[in-house]
């Protein structure tokens, strides 16, 4: 898919970028999940470099605690629905995409509905039990996805594509016991969810993976990224099970 | 022998440390777990979300050896 003349010009500093490729990340698909302090960050990111096609679940109202850390939001903001609002903004900035509004929380009964036809997913959830959801919904349908999380001075970051990767179940099956509300602040999950955009652009181009079976750790306290492997977990609920067979990139 | 414990976040305050703002030198033997060391300084296992060593994963049926250094990771599932 060849890019316009004014497409060329807007993105004519990244087209100078080694291994770039244009065509195949105007013709790509991403579902960002949920668009608040990592969505939003990634979105915000995926958007301006030209993915050609974005979809933002989120079923959140955006709350006065959320700007903070979630800059695609203002003050007269507070009670609209964040995924309509984020492609707004997103489509002021760059309305050379299409983005897609699915104002509704991802459920295993809309999970196949709303990947549906998706290259990769972005989690930009806020809390472990859905990211579990996420990450049966990503094995079942075979769509990588790129996991993300924060708390206080600490962010995460991994890629799960079974069965070429562990899942996220292989790593941490069950409920996490963490305090909640999470204790945040704004820079972090703007670090997290840039890493996670930048993973998913050299997904989309290259089809490389860079941190198989590896969970990328980044230590705001001390600035420090530390990089601790795994492995598939045998008799892991969600991916020791039957291998699906549909298409893989 | 001498392991040290490391943990950061929520985990940090439960490990006691000692020997620096994250770590906690421990004595113990070579055939005490890892969940059994955790439970010897007072931590509920059920508090660590991930544990590793020497840049992998483990659980807490790992039983470390001399010197090393146990890092234990909190709870991360904020967005």
């Amino acid at each position: 898919m060849p890019l316009s003349k004014s497409e060329i010009e807007r993105y004519q500093r990244q087209l100078l970028v080694d291994s770039w490729d244009k065509e195949r990340l105007k013709g790509a698909r991403v579902l960002v999940v949920g668009v608040g302090g990592l969505g939003g960050i990634s979105a915000a990111y995926l958007a301006a470099v030209g993915v050609g096609n974005l979809r933002l679940c989120d079923s959140d109202r955006v709350e006065l605690s959320n700007l903070n850390r979630q800059i695609l939001f203002a003050a007269e903001d507070i009670g609209r629905p964040k995924a309509a609002l984020a492609a707004k903004r997103l489509s002021a900035q760059n309305p050379e995409i299409k983005i897609e509004v699915i104002s509704d929380k991802l459920t295993e009964t809309n999970a196949i509905e709303l990947t549906s036809g998706c290259d990769l997913i972005i989690d930009g959830l806020d809390n472990h039990s859905d990211r579990l959801k996420l990450n049966n919904v990503s094995f079942d349908l075979n769509i990588p996805f790129i996991y993300g999380a924060i708390n206080e001075w600490q962010g995460q970051l991994s890629f799960f594509n079974p069965p070429k990767t562990a899942c996220l179940a292989c790593l941490m099956p069950e409920e996490l016991q963490d305090p909640k509300p999470t204790p945040v602040f704004g820079a972090l999950p703007g670090v997290i969810g840039s890493l996670q955009a930048t993973l998913a652009l050299r997904y989309l181009m290259t089809g490389e993976n860079p941190i198989s079976n590896a969970l990328l750790i980044f230590h705001a306290d001390t600035m420090a990224f530390e990089t601790v492997t795994f492995e598939r977990r045998p008799g892991c609920g969600v991916c020791g099970k039957t291998i699906p067979s549909g298409p893989r990139r | 022998m001498i392991i040290f414990i490391k943990a950061g976040g929520q985990l940090r305050a439960m490990i006691k440390p000692d020997i620096d703002h994250y770590t906690r030198k421990v004595e113990t033997d070579g055939e005490k777990t890892i969940g059994e060391i955790l439970k010897g300084i007072s931590l509920d296992p059920s508090f660590v979300a991930l544990i590793h060593v020497d840049g992998k994963m483990k659980d807490l049926s790992y039983k470390p050896s001399n010197g090393q250094t146990i890092t234990l990771q909190p709870p991360v599932s904020g967005g």
